[in-house]
């Protein structure tokens, strides 16, 4: 019993990862239906950020995370300035081989920048772990988990009290009827991704103490913000965070009974279980 | 008319060049446009006419990989035989996995197709009394290749045999494509691709009708899968069931045209000649090209060069 409680819950503390970067590929997808192949790459250039400002100027990863965010809310305009608001109107297929493409260029950048070495940012609490009733937790996913919490909160207090989050959330419900109410669709569009890139950059700072860094990192979690992000239902906030930690139980309790050889399988097995019998997700109205 | 002498004088021309060119180097480039173009005829089947994006098909590659090199070294059947066996054995799951998925559209089947290669590889991975995991399996020397008592190719260590099977592969993944886009399939599966529900509509069996183009997208993926793995002489996992493999695919007929016959055999020109030239000059740099490449088809001609190409001929035919 207490073996199962300590899967749960370290499922959960990693699955509030899972959660902020499914958000991101939701967030996007709402407001652009545009799938992002490239958003664990976006992780991955998180986790690189973090690395080097620890490495460099030994800054605490998880205080980076108000560094890395902004840096990949950068990252998110330039490219959706530059690459993806040309496709939006393109067939659905050529905006995912895009975004695909934005991804490659990502990774094969860092592997000639960083080349393909595995690296490991190291705290000094990156092995320390917290006792609670026979339960042992790692202290760097608490830490994690916390600041999950709190940008989720921050985040949600932003789409439903200010003007830019109503005019997200209108966008997402109805573009042109968005746009005749006069929201710059265009200017939403731009923010909404970078939104989506600084939430997978925060991702990244989260989990470089706990993960290994190296440029092809990336594809695992692109995957995985897809399971959690159509577990929940395409466009549904809520849905991708319930979604997120649902998988990191999944993951977390499959490992534990399964062998950890078995764990993803299974989260793929979920996946298309759930595309089949319910493909609007758990809490998701519509199919795209 | 005048295309097909053109391709037949074409076909020879190429079916004589390992007379005149010996160095390997140069047959190992011929030898990877085989195998680039063969992937792109196969992928275009589905994914060009029935607009059936899979980005997944690294699955088909890897079991008809996986497939006849398990029968070789286990086994000991030969790959003449076993091949064909492995290409069946993917045909099959093809199709089971087909007729579930074939339900899904647009990006959801993209990610379906993307999970199930996913599941396979993992499969693969972690099934190590059949596949020896992530060892990968490098079968002992092939036996030689005999038509009743005669010998007709006794050492596989040289370019020349793979080089005349890889040009009769790519041939036959050419000609199949040009037979599906003439025949009644050919027509029914572009009209899927073109608007699913006016096709069904007009009663066309769409899962069905899909499948037929899975069955022949995947079996001509396994063979070319097959050949690949004999020719580099070792596989694993990541390297036959990897995304890379199902995304190289895509890029072939993305850069050549999706959808057109030639389309896959001129974007395996670009891209082979692309990664030669550049891992030359950068070494690691050319896996960059790939993602730069794409963004630029996307962008600037989503046609592909044969979609260009053709609309500025037709452009200037208009003009003049």
């Amino acid at each position: 019993m207490a073996l199962l409680m300590q899967a749960i819950l370290s499922g959960v503390l990693i699955g509030g990862v899972y959660a902020l970067v499914g958000v991101g590929l939701t967030i996007i997808f709402g407001v652009m239906r545009v799938i992002n192949f490239a958003q664990g790459e976006l992780v991955m250039a998180g986790m690189y950020v973090t690395f080097w400002l620890f490495t460099l100027w030994g800054i605490d990863p998880f205080l980076s995370v108000l560094l890395t965010m902004p840096a990949l809310f950068l990252i998110g305009v330039v490219l959706q300035w530059s690459l993806i608001n040309r496709v939006l109107n393109a067939l659905p297929q050529n905006q995912i081989l895009l975004t695909i493409g934005i991804g490659l260029v990502l990774s094969n950048l860092a592997m000639l920048a960083f080349t393909s070495d595995y690296r490991i940012l190291s705290t000094s609490y990156s092995s320390s772990s917290v006792g609670l009733a026979g339960i042992r937790l790692s202290t760097p996913l608490i830490y994690c988990f916390l600041i999950t919490v709190a940008i989720t909160a921050a985040l949600y207090w932003f789409l439903a009290r200010t003007d830019m989050g109503h005019a997200i959330r209108a966008t997402a419900q109805d573009r042109e009827a968005a746009q005749l109410m006069g929201v710059s669709v265009r200017t939403i569009s731009i923010f909404a991704f970078a939104l989506g890139s600084a939430l997978a950059g925060a991702a990244g700072a989260l989990v470089a103490p706990t993960y290994y860094i190296y440029p092809q990192v990336g594809g695992a979690f692109t995957l995985k913000a897809f399971v959690v992000v159509v577990l929940g239902g395409m466009g549904s906030i809520i849905g991708a965070m319930l979604g997120g930690v649902l998988i990191g139980i999944g993951e977390s309790v499959s490992a534990v009974y399964l062998g950890s050889g078995i764990k993803d399988l299974c989260v793929y097995v979920i996946f298309l279980l759930v595309l089949l019998l319910k493909p609007s997700g758990l809490l998701g109205k519509s199919r795209a | 008319m005048k295309t097909l002498i053109l391709s037949i004088v074409a076909a020879i021309g190429f079916a004589l060049i390992p007379i005149w060119i010996q160095s390997p180097y140069a047959l190992h480039i011929f030898i990877s446009l085989f195998i680039a173009v063969a992937l792109g005829e196969s992928w275009n089947v589905l994914g060009g006419f029935a607009g059936q994006y899979s980005v997944g098909h690294a699955a088909w590659y890897g079991l008809g990989a996986y497939g006849a090199f398990i029968l070789l070294d286990s086994k000991g059947v030969a790959p003449w035989y076993g091949v064909w066996v492995a290409v069946l054995g993917s045909v099959i799951i093809a199709l089971i996995v087909g007729s579930i998925t074939f339900r899904l559209r647009g990006p959801y089947f993209v990610l379906a197709s993307i999970a199930v290669a996913e599941i396979i590889r993992l499969a693969a991975l972690n099934w190590k009394t059949l596949t020896n995991g992530a060892e990968g399996i490098q079968p002992a020397d092939l036996p030689p290749l005999k038509i009743g008592k005669q010998v007709l190719i006794a050492d596989w260590n040289g370019k020349e045999p793979y080089y005349y099977m890889g040009l009769a592969m790519a041939l036959f993944c050419i000609v199949v494509n040009y037979a599906v886009k003439r025949s009644k399939l050919g027509y029914y599966l572009q009209a899927i691709r073109e608007d699913q529900d006016a096709a069904h509509s007009l009663g066309i069996p769409l899962t069905k009708y899909k499948n037929y183009g899975l069955l022949i997208s995947a079996a001509l993926t396994a063979l070319a899968g097959s050949f690949a793995a004999f020719y580099i002489g070792f596989i694993e996992p990541q390297q036959v069931f990897g995304i890379d493999v199902s995304v190289d695919m895509v890029l072939v007929a993305l850069i050549g045209g999706i959808g057109t016959v030639s389309g896959p055999l001129v974007g395996g020109i670009v891209l082979v000649l692309l990664n030669e030239g550049l891992r030359a000059a950068f070494e690691q740099g050319h896996l960059l090209v790939r993602g730069v490449l794409m963004i630029l088809v996307i962008l600037a001609m989503p046609e592909g060069v044969v979609g260009f190409v053709s609309q500025r001929l037709r452009r200037r035919a208009a003009t003049s």
